[in-house]
């Protein structure tokens, strides 16, 4: 029989000796810390709502303290994504690679691989793809799914030497997927001011991507097919981790991977498939972008991806359709820090803090669903 | 000097009651064991004379004085030391950072000289700058009593200090014990081992279920009435020999697999595992009895040696997998590390081999409501208790019940060989009689079952046979009944050789 | 040919002394046992008060110390969150990055401080400054006070074995704190020293990665303070090297060139986990949180 755990004095120093120790001692209030042993759905859900009121509610503080009136924010917040087809649109078009790069983040952090080089996987899917474009590779027809495919492989590639040397050193993901951001990176400049260069404009981008190169547009607003894409990548990935065998055994993965191991789950083998898969999925954004809103590669088309996907990741508690829920509220923030911008002129490094103001607050919040904790006198 | 009085302790976690208004006191000269299961609340009385926990309430007195231990420290300044269960030693430090880290305050020179004429008084020697994780394990248990003792205690408290040690090191710390007693501190043995309150104490106190339900002095207690105290009811467990002794079903042939740390691993074990037979391993701790486990769930792989199945050939190099689908069935020693996923559901712990084996649907659609059904069917059928919904999470389950759930997956097919390490490790009586009853249940349908623990009385009431792993290899087999004493010498025979 | 070298070598302390600062604090607070991923995020909040106080006029000295503070300022709240509120190290860590991220380039753009070029710290001997000199004995102190004082003692017992710290009467929770704020403050002074002394401008995200290098670079010196100003040496060095390549006229690709720190510091990485598991270094208990153990 375990009982729960009890832990005291989270913030207390206490004074060693003599009479200083005796009046703390009459004064002392220390949280004691009880683990939970489980946690009703409902509380889940009402912690999880107040983490993000409470983050609400700081960045509304911080947005008025910054000069945005209060009256206006509301107005603005709405015309941003509900006032006309035209913004709507806008927004829904932010979101698709948001999807993608959260969906790319919550596959690999549902195994407990801290993929925290998505910004270097969508650079090395987009180079990949765009190298399909430049160098015409292919027959027109099949230029787009060549170009998707191209990005997957990228990205895979740019995970898989992470994913083999913690697989066989022991190497913490964490450093190696972020020092292959800045490799990516690089690389990237490498050919926006080499090969690559527009020789129209002499900017550092790729020429424009041809039709047969470009996500076709939808018939509605301006949205292009990275949309659906999307939407059907998030549905199926839904599928996988819900409703399929894979799903049962990836969760059991990062429940206990030592017991699936004994128990005879090819665990290796999943861990390998999530994780090529999570590349895979993040080059995949890298060409949602180029082929889907920019039309060519340029030099910064994937900044702030690997932050909002690990927001996304974290809000959606890495469940597909929370990802989409997630990256709906994500562009509409976004929408909103551009409009704040141009009319109260806002940095918009106000919005990259209030989405660290939310993973702070929902990470923060587990705090209360994990432990117990009560006031008491020390005795 | 050294004498601690507890009245009506109270402690509750959450709403289960592990202390019940327990009263208890512990007098200089003399050694007190404290008794009872697992469970039973020893360790919670213990952790609150030690300042671990808070009591709710009821009183502590030392040496005469009401105090309110808060802490660890303040325990400490009251004179009250803890030895506990697992090594609270930090590994990478030296003999005397431990004994440092200790004692604050005091320079680091006057400790070393202090814990130097201690350790003689008791008879042994230390190593100073020797790290502890090098330290075998009857030597950290030394070190940890020195800590407590040059630290000022006067009072003693050892959580059941034998558990890990043979049977010629726990005679060793029991003539340490009577020496601390006799230099006039009051020692608290807390152990689950009658014999040795019996032979070792000066009084008794027995516990079950958070209350106190007896103090008594050694000399007017029998086994008999001891364990009636312990358990409440006579549970009385017995050898039953097999019925039919088959062919050999698994065996292993020269088998050598290097140890992790201070571990011995394995290095030219050989055995052989006949159908409707239960074989013991007996052997003291790290001898080699986790890598055997491992090899043979294919968890772990030799270097050297085969391991044969029968109408199999060769399955050395044969993963987990393969030995399942081969009739494989394992209760690993470490259970929410190999046996169970404590955070995930009783269902999903249940339902692994039935996904694996397409039970549920193909893999594009995974049924869990014929998951669910399922787990409920076996949970009734084997008796777990204590779930309330097959959604509820694995680490909830007590002990035994938890034990009963890795049994009702493992026995879904009929297993060909069961592999079971410390079965009953952390189970109360009676559940651990449930699985062992399992066990010969098994046996008694022909597996060839192998029990690997270090408890030398649960492996004397089950096994047919008995193979004791010393070093590594097996050193010696006794047929049932065995000689126990004939036993416990090859486990120590050329130990250190 | 000498000149190349030379004068790599005299740049060659500027670039070493951020990595080595931001090496001993990390390896403070892991020694402790809290997994600090944040260093990056420390950094940035050190460079950007080194930068406005300098261009506030207060002197390089102060804006160093104000860089330290800015570092324990934000380790306080990583504390808060890792060590306080048991948040997993990793999200606590990431999460202080994206704050400071925010955060600075917020400041720096409000207060108009991008681009602003100032004259901060100036040499005092062999062109260097007092820093480059100060650093070796901050590396001295920070091996004092972990391997031979009851306090650094007490700090790697709570990183090794919470438990038996616990045992021994140490309040886990306030020693991990005490290492977090300890560590942010050296964190934090790397940071100051970057802009003060180095960049002597503020651009957005000017630690440029420098942070994540430091991480690795503790883990190549396995948590020890020497070897890891030996491994700042050896990664300023290659960071210098890049600037005197192209100024000494090689044709090489300029932005492959600047990946070169980077997939150095994965070599070098590489190389150090081949020969000897990581595992075997770091300290026991390294992003586990201590909560009282129970049994019935």
């Amino acid at each position: 029989m375990s009982t729960p755990e009890t832990a005291t004095g989270a913030f207390a120093i206490v004074p060693r000796t003599g009479r200083a120790r005796a009046a703390w001692q009459s004064l002392r209030i220390v949280p004691l810390l009880e683990p939970r042993q489980t946690v009703s759905r409902a509380m889940r859900a009402t912690v999880y709502l107040s983490a993000l009121f409470l983050a609400g509610v700081l960045s509304v503080a911080l947005l008025v303290w910054a000069g945005v009136p209060a009256g206006d924010l509301w107005r603005e917040l709405s015309s941003v994504a509900f006032n006309s087809p035209r913004a709507l649109a806008s927004v829904l078009a932010q979101t698709a690679p948001l999807v993608v790069a959260g969906l790319a983040t919550s596959i690999a952090f549902r195994v407990g691989f801290w993929n925290i080089g998505i910004e270097g996987q969508m650079i090395l899917g987009a180079v990949l793809a765009t190298a399909v474009a430049v160098y015409d590779i292919g027959p027109e027809p099949l230029r787009l799914p060549l170009m998707a495919l191209a990005a997957c492989l990228g990205g895979m590639a740019w995970i898989a030497g992470p994913g083999w040397l913690k697989a066989r050193l022991s190497m913490s993901e964490v450093i190696t997927t972020l020092l292959l951001n800045y490799v990516a990176f690089n690389l990237l400049l490498h050919l926006l001011y080499g090969p690559w260069q527009d020789p129209a404009s002499r900017f550092p981008h790729s020429e424009q991507f041809a039709a047969a190169e470009r996500l076709p547009r939808l018939g509605w607003q301006n949205l292009t097919w990275s949309v659906p894409l999307a939407a059907g990548l998030a549905l199926a990935l839904w599928w996988v981790m819900s409703k399929s065998r894979l799903g049962y055994l990836l969760d059991l993965l990062r429940h206990n991977r030592h017991m699936a191991h004994a128990l005879g789950v090819p665990v290796a083998g999943i861990s390998i498939a999530a994780v090529l898969g999570s590349g895979a999925v993040g080059g995949l954004a890298g060409f949602t972008i180029v082929a889907g809103i920019e039309s060519r590669l340029t030099q910064d088309f994937f900044v702030g991806y690997l932050f909002s996907g690990i927001l996304i990741a974290f809000l959606a508690r890495n469940n597909p359709v929370g990802v989409v829920v997630a990256a709906f509220f994500l562009a509409t923030l976004m929408m909103l820090g551009q409009s704040l911008q141009v009319f109260f002129g806002i940095p918009f490094a106000l919005i990259r803090l209030i989405q660290a103001i939310f993973i702070i607050s929902v990470a923060g919040s587990e705090f209360f669903l994990g432990y117990r904790m009560h006031w008491r006198r020390a005795a | 000097m050294g004498s601690m009085r507890m009245r009506g302790i109270d402690k509750s976690f959450g709403g289960f009651k592990a202390l019940d208004k327990v009263d208890f006191e512990a007098r200089p000269g003399e050694v007190h064991a404290l008794l009872g299961e697992n469970g039973a609340g020893k360790s919670t009385l213990m952790s609150v004379a030690c300042g671990l926990y808070a009591p709710d309430s009821g009183e502590i007195e030392v040496d005469g004085r009401p105090v309110q231990i808060d802490g660890a420290r303040r325990a400490v300044e009251l004179g009250i030391g803890i030895v506990h269960q697992h090594s609270r030693l930090v590994e990478a430090f030296t003999v005397r950072d431990n004994l440092a880290l200790f004692n604050p305050g005091r320079p680091v020179d006057d400790v070393m000289r202090d814990a130097q004429a201690a350790a003689r008084d008791l008879g042994f020697e230390i190593a100073p700058g020797r790290l502890a994780g090098q330290l075998g394990v009857a030597d950290q248990q030394r070190l940890e009593i020195l800590k407590v003792i040059v630290s000022g205690a006067r009072l003693v408290i050892l959580d059941e200090p034998t558990a890990i040690l043979s049977d010629a090191e726990g005679a060793m710390l029991m003539e340490l014990v009577r020496r601390l007693a006799q230099s006039g501190r009051a020692v608290v043995l807390v152990t689950h081992k009658l014999h040795e309150a019996l032979a070792h104490s000066d009084r008794i106190t027995v516990m079950r279920g958070g209350k106190r339900v007896a103090e008594a002095l050694p000399q007017d207690m029998t086994p008999q009435t001891l364990t009636h105290l312990i358990v409440g009811a006579n549970v009385a467990e017995a050898f039953i020999p097999s019925g039919a002794v088959g062919a050999p079903v698994l065996w292993l042939e020269n088998v050598f697999v290097p140890g992790e740390g201070r571990q011995r691993g394995l290095a030219g074990a050989s055995l052989s595992l006949k159908a409707g037979e239960i074989y013991g391993v007996a052997g003291v701790s790290g001898n080699g009895q986790a890598e055997l486990a491992a090899v043979i769930c294919g968890i772990g792989t030799p270097t050297q040696g085969r391991i044969m199945m029968a109408d199999r050939g060769d399955i050395t190099h044969q993963g987990p997998a393969d030995r399942r689908r081969q009739g494989l069935a394992a209760i690993p020693a470490d259970r929410y590390r190999h046996a169970l996923a404590g955070s995930a559901s009783v269902a999903d712990n249940f339902a692994v081999p039935g996904a694996l084996a397409g039970a549920y649907g193909p893999w594009a659609w995974f049924n869990r409501g014929i998951m669910r059904r399922q787990t409920r069917d076996a949970i009734a059928r084997n008796d777990v208790q204590g779930v309330r919904s097959t959604g509820q999470p694995a680490s909830l389950l007590s002990g035994g019940n938890a034990q009963k759930l890795v049994i009702a997956r493992e026995f879904q097919g009929k297993p060909r060989v069961v592999l079971a390490h410390s079965p009953s490790r952390g189970l109360d009586v009676r559940a651990a009689a449930a699985v062992h009853d399992r066990l010969r249940q098994a046996r008694d349908a022909g597996a060839a079952v192998i029990v690997i623990s270090e408890d030398l009385d649960e492996i004397l009431l089950l096994s047919d046979r008995i193979g004791v792993l010393n070093a590594g290899r097996i050193a010696a087999e006794f047929d049932a009944p065995a000689d126990r004493a004939a036993i416990g010498a090859a486990m120590v025979h050329h130990e250190h050789a | 040919m000498i000149d190349l070298m030379g004068f790599w070598l005299i740049s060659l302390p500027g670039f070493a002394v951020p990595f080595a600062l931001a090496a001993i604090g990390l390896i403070l607070c892991e020694r402790a046992g809290v997994l600090n991923l944040g260093a990056e995020g420390f950094m940035l909040m050190g460079a950007l008060a080194g930068v406005g106080l300098t261009l506030n006029g207060t002197g390089a000295p102060v804006a160093l110390m104000g860089g330290a503070l800015a570092g324990v300022a934000l380790s306080f709240v990583f504390a808060l969150l890792a060590v306080g509120m048991r948040v997993n190290h990793v999200i606590a860590g990431l999460s202080m990055v994206f704050l400071a991220q925010a955060l600075t380039s917020y400041i720096a753009t409000s207060q108009r401080w991008t681009n602003n070029a100032f004259e901060g710290l100036r040499p005092v001997l062999y062109g260097q400054d007092a820093m480059v000199f100060l650093t070796p004995v901050l590396v001295l102190a920070v091996t004092w006070l972990l391997f031979h004082t009851r306090f650094g003692l007490a700090l790697r017992a709570v990183g090794e074995n919470p438990a038996a710290a616990d045992a021994a009467g140490i309040d886990v929770t306030t020693m991990r704190f005490a290492a977090v704020l300890l560590g942010g403050a050296l964190v934090g002074l790397a940071g100051a020293y970057l802009t003060v002394a180095v960049t002597q401008v503020w651009v957005d995200n000017v630690v440029g990665g420098r942070g994540w290098i430091a991480i690795a670079l503790v883990i190549f010196a396995r948590w020890y303070p020497w070897r890891a100003l030996a491994g700042a040496v050896l990664f300023g060095g290659i960071e210098a090297l890049i600037p005197r390549i192209s100024a000494a006229g090689f044709d090489v690709p300029r932005y492959l060139m600047q990946a070169t720190p980077y997939l150095a510091t994965l070599g070098v990485m590489i190389w150090t986990a081949w020969r000897r598991p990581t595992s075997s270094a770091q300290p026991a208990a390294l992003g586990r949180h201590h909560v009282r153990e129970a049994r019935g």
